[in-house]
């Protein structure tokens, strides 16, 4: 150990007399995030994110009175604020006042049509510039508009089974209340996948732990580069062990990743407001994060022939990992094989450890996380020590 | 395979008893490799450069900077110790290159051509450093194209082409391996004709041949016959004016014994 020790802190000077590594360790991300947090920051993560809407109800009928119902409740759980107007221009003007993102016209004769199967449309108007809000409105419309179709086949249903035809007074002697068919909206507590953190803090953790891979390159690649540079020779020369050269490269690895990631932490706290959750958990989770960092680039260095082969492989696979594993989108609330596809990656298992310790969870929620990653760290770092010491030996 | 970086195709190496394989540690402790590519680090410095290696052969504290301070000393670097080495002339690169080798004291340095593309001054230190630690009493197992090195630096001598040693032994076991003669030149004014003639009856003397002043003589070992070839010349009635001694050199011998040139 001593003789790691000695390599990786000759290894350590070296780097820190290289400004690359403090660029692609600290500046890189802490700018980036820095970047992605103004510009994407609340649409992104959907946190912090003000949705004012507007509603006319021309139709004055249960049906858009249940509708508004759902909203003014939304409104209670503070989701979002609604006004309501008397006519589609106010509304509008309130539109381009920039006073609501979007409004909902109920068109009168929406109920009747509703009973008589008729086609007919809620009108949703948006602010051109509130993309994200508009389409969350959009989202409210539909989601009614698919209570409503299911409430129609179901009176459909009854009305041919009693023979009678579907009327007003047969809708109200089934129920009285439209928004009891089935026509509500729910807010539903996220799970540990889809659950969201806040915008500085996704940011800053999903630009640490994305650059972080590059960054235990430094390290790792360092092999490489003494055996293009000579000095490999003369280190395996030296009365140490193989394993002991090895090591020394990983502990460097180690040493960087978690600097780089401290650093980070630190300053994204202190300049963004980043909020990491209980620090045991997060060192945690970093140390684990870290490993499996080495652990994966110490793979590619044991398969590439050159440093730079080395770090052009390694930038290819930290961003297809970074990228599915939610560094800079959250893929993982996008469902469906996406979700499944961010096991795969220890940066998901990252952020998604991160998540319940910045929603004020103790430090054991980070625990699941902690293991995942470690598994990779334990699968991949193996495969790469055993391939990295037959190479030395060759 | 000696240094412990390649595992042996067959037989085994040892260096002051202990086995040298590539797991082992122990043995490559007495050694001192100089590899032929600059093997240091030039964002350090020089003295830093030997501590680092100083402390993987176990060295510390005053024992090893009192070493570094010595081996600065000894390859010229001292006044440079504190420069980064990307600072440092390729001459003084070499130097220091050999000089890591050095530092741990080793029983068997190996140098593998040390003086590859280095200015005559840094080549002539080289040379006289490596000969200070011959009389010394370290072994020194120096690889090089250039003969005349190996000539004026190794006791023993073995000729690798293509990886396979061709012949090995003392300087004159390696000539008299391959039938080569010392040639001796002698200046003269006389019969020389005569002269030759009277040189070619003497034990030891495999040719003799005259042309206007000057008498050429094969001879099996001009060390020791060259006194009796110098009376017999007067003897004979010519009269000396000076004499020149050739030995056969290594690339003679190398290229009868491969009868290529030399590369790689």
């Amino acid at each position: 150990m001593g003789s790691a020790s000695r390599i990786a802190g000759k290894d350590l000077k070296l780097r820190m007399r290289d400004r690359s590594v403090f660029i692609l360790g600290i500046l890189a991300p802490l700018v980036l995030a820095y970047i992605f947090y103004l510009v994407f920051g609340p649409a992104a993560t959907g946190q912090g994110l003000s949705l004012a809407y507007g509603a006319v109800d021309e139709d004055g009928s249960d049906i858009s009175s249940a509708f508004l119902s759902v909203l003014e409740n939304a409104e209670s759980e503070g989701v979002l604020e609604l006004q309501t107007f008397t006519g589609p221009t106010e509304a509008a003007a309130a539109l381009d006042a920039g006073d609501i993102d979007a409004y909902f016209l109920l068109p009168a004769g929406l109920q009747q049509a509703v009973f008589t199967n008729q086609e007919t449309t809620i009108d949703v108007v948006g602010d051109v510039d509130q993309p994200t809000s508009t389409q969350i409105a959009a989202s409210f419309a539909e989601q009614f508009s698919s209570g409503v179709g299911a409430s129609q086949a179901a009176v459909a249903a009854t009305a041919s089974i009693a023979g009678v035809p579907v009327t007003p007074q047969f809708i109200s002697s089934l129920s009285a209340d439209p928004a009891a068919a089935g026509m509500s909206f729910t807010l539903v507590d996220q799970t540990a996948d889809t659950k969201q953190l806040d915008a500085p803090t996704y940011f800053a953790a999903g630009m640490a732990v994305f650059f972080l891979f590059f960054t235990v390159q430094f390290g790792v690649n360092g092999l490489l580069e003494e055996e293009r540079e000579g000095t490999l020779a003369r280190l395996m020369a030296a009365p140490i062990t193989r394993s002991a050269v090895i090591a020394g490269k990983g502990i460097l690895a180690f040493l960087l990743g978690v600097i780089s990631m401290t650093v980070l932490i630190v300053a994204t706290t202190l300049l963004m407001e980043a909020n990491w959750g209980a620090p045991l958990g997060v060192a945690l989770l970093v140390m684990a994060g870290v490993l499996s960092a080495v652990g994966i680039m110490g793979l590619v260095a044991s398969v590439a022939k050159t440093p730079e082969g080395a770090g052009n492989l390694g930038s290819i696979i930290a961003v297809i990992l970074g990228m599915l594993g939610g560094t800079f989108f959250p893929i993982a609330s996008s469902g469906g094989i996406l979700t499944s596809l961010t096991y795969l990656t220890p940066h998901a298992w990252f952020m998604r450890g991160l998540a319940s310790l910045s929603s004020g969870a103790p430090w054991t929620a980070a625990l699941p996380s902690v293991g995942a990653i470690l598994i990779f760290a334990l699968v991949t770092g193996t495969i790469a020590f055993i391939s990295l010491r037959r190479r030395l030996t060759r | 395979m000696i240094a412990g970086l390649l595992e042996a195709d067959e037989g085994s190496v040892a260096v002051v008893g202990e086995a040298i394989t590539t797991g082992s540690t122990r043995g490559r402790a007495a050694i001192g490799l100089v590899p032929q590519d600059l093997a240091i680090y030039p964002d350090l410095n020089g003295e830093e450069n030997l501590v680092f290696f100083g402390r993987l052969y176990g060295m510390g504290g005053d024992p090893l900077m009192g070493r570094v301070g010595e081996v600065l000393e000894v390859v010229g670097l001292a006044d440079r110790k504190d420069d980064l080495v990307k600072e440092y002339s390729g001459g003084m690169k070499r130097r220091l290159n050999i000089g890591i080798g050095l530092l741990h004291r080793p029983r068997l340095l190996i140098l593998d051509e040390p003086t590859v593309g280095v200015d005559p001054q840094s080549r002539n230190a080289i040379l006289e450093a490596v000969e200070s630690l011959s009389r010394e009493g370290m072994a020194v197992l120096y690889t090089t194209h250039y003969m005349e090195e190996a000539e004026r630096l190794c006791d023993r001598v073995a000729i690798i082409d293509e990886g396979v040693i061709q012949a090995e032994g003392t300087r004159r076991e390696l000539v008299s391996l391959v039938g080569e003669k010392d040639r001796v030149a002698i200046e003269a004014t006389g019969n020389l004709d005569a002269v030759a003639d009277t040189l070619r009856a003497i034990e030891g003397v495999t040719d003799a041949s005259a042309t206007d002043h000057r008498i050429d003589v094969l001879v099996t070992d001009a060390s020791s016959i060259l006194p009796r070839l110098l009376t017999s010349v007067s003897e004979a009635g010519g009269s000396i004016s000076g004499v020149e001694v050739q030995e056969p050199n290594l690339e003679a011998v190398f290229l009868h014994l491969t009868g290529k040139a030399l590369r790689d």
